[in-house]
């Protein structure tokens, strides 16, 4: 495990399997010690991460219209790089964030994903085009 | 208004005014976003979160660059060969 040389973070870690114990869908991992335990009005790193991920969310929507209205090829294509670079680099804080345990996933029940599929299998008997 | 005008074949690489209007929103954008996203690098104290910042902060400056040098155009030139380029074509026909 990622931080076993930090004992004081062990009362963390603790309360964090309890807490994936009393739900057992939860995929997280856990936070690392830096933050402080009860934390104060100034901004921390995950503060930091959060604020340079919501800009990034901000730009690719604004930069996905831009993309859509551009007259000419070269300014598309030059738009349409930036947009993707910016998708990529919110994924890398999106990565970050999880590594750190400051993002929180949970796994749906299977039998809905199971009966999901199911009704969406059904649905092939609308489908104009043969099956691959 | 010219009856007999020869199709242009894809949009010349004249800056619209929509194109502006877009344009220097983005730059807008992204002045700000490497500004922030330099001072967060600077405050933060985990050195991956730092190095991340950085490099974003980095990356929208080169955005900004190439959103600037799309400005580097001259629409009268641009305007001119295109109704040189028709003529042109017309005088063929």
């Amino acid at each position: 495990m990622q931080n076993q040389q930090m004992p004081q973070n062990q009362q963390r870690q603790q309360g964090q399997q309890m807490q994936q114990s009393q739900n057992s869908n939860q995929i997280a991992n856990p936070q690392a010690g830096q933050l402080p335990k009860v934390k104060g009005p100034e901004m921390n790193d995950r503060d930091f991460l959060n604020d340079a991920l919501s800009t990034c969310k901000y730009i690719t929507d604004s930069l996905n219209i831009a993309v859509r209205e551009a007259s000419h090829q070269q300014l598309h294509a030059d738009l349409l790089q930036m947009l993707n670079e910016t998708h990529q680099s919110s994924r890398e804080f999106f990565q970050l964030m999880f590594q750190n345990g400051w993002y929180k996933l949970e796994a749906e029940d299977q039998q809905k994903v199971n009966q999901a599929h199911q009704q969406f299998s059904n649905y092939s008997s609308q489908f104009p085009y043969p099956l691959q | 208004m010219q009856t007999n005008q020869v199709p242009i074949p894809e949009p010349p690489q004249a800056i619209t005014t929509k194109d502006l209007m877009y344009l220097k929103d983005a730059m807008s954008w992204e002045l700000l976003a490497f500004k922030k996203l330099h001072f967060l690098a600077e405050h933060a104290t985990n050195q991956d979160v730092k190095q991340a910042l950085d490099q974003a902060g980095q990356m929208h400056q080169k955005h900004y660059q190439k959103l600037l040098s799309h400005l580097q155009v001259n629409n009268n030139t641009v305007l001119s060969s295109l109704q040189n380029a028709q003529q042109q074509q017309q005088q063929m026909h």
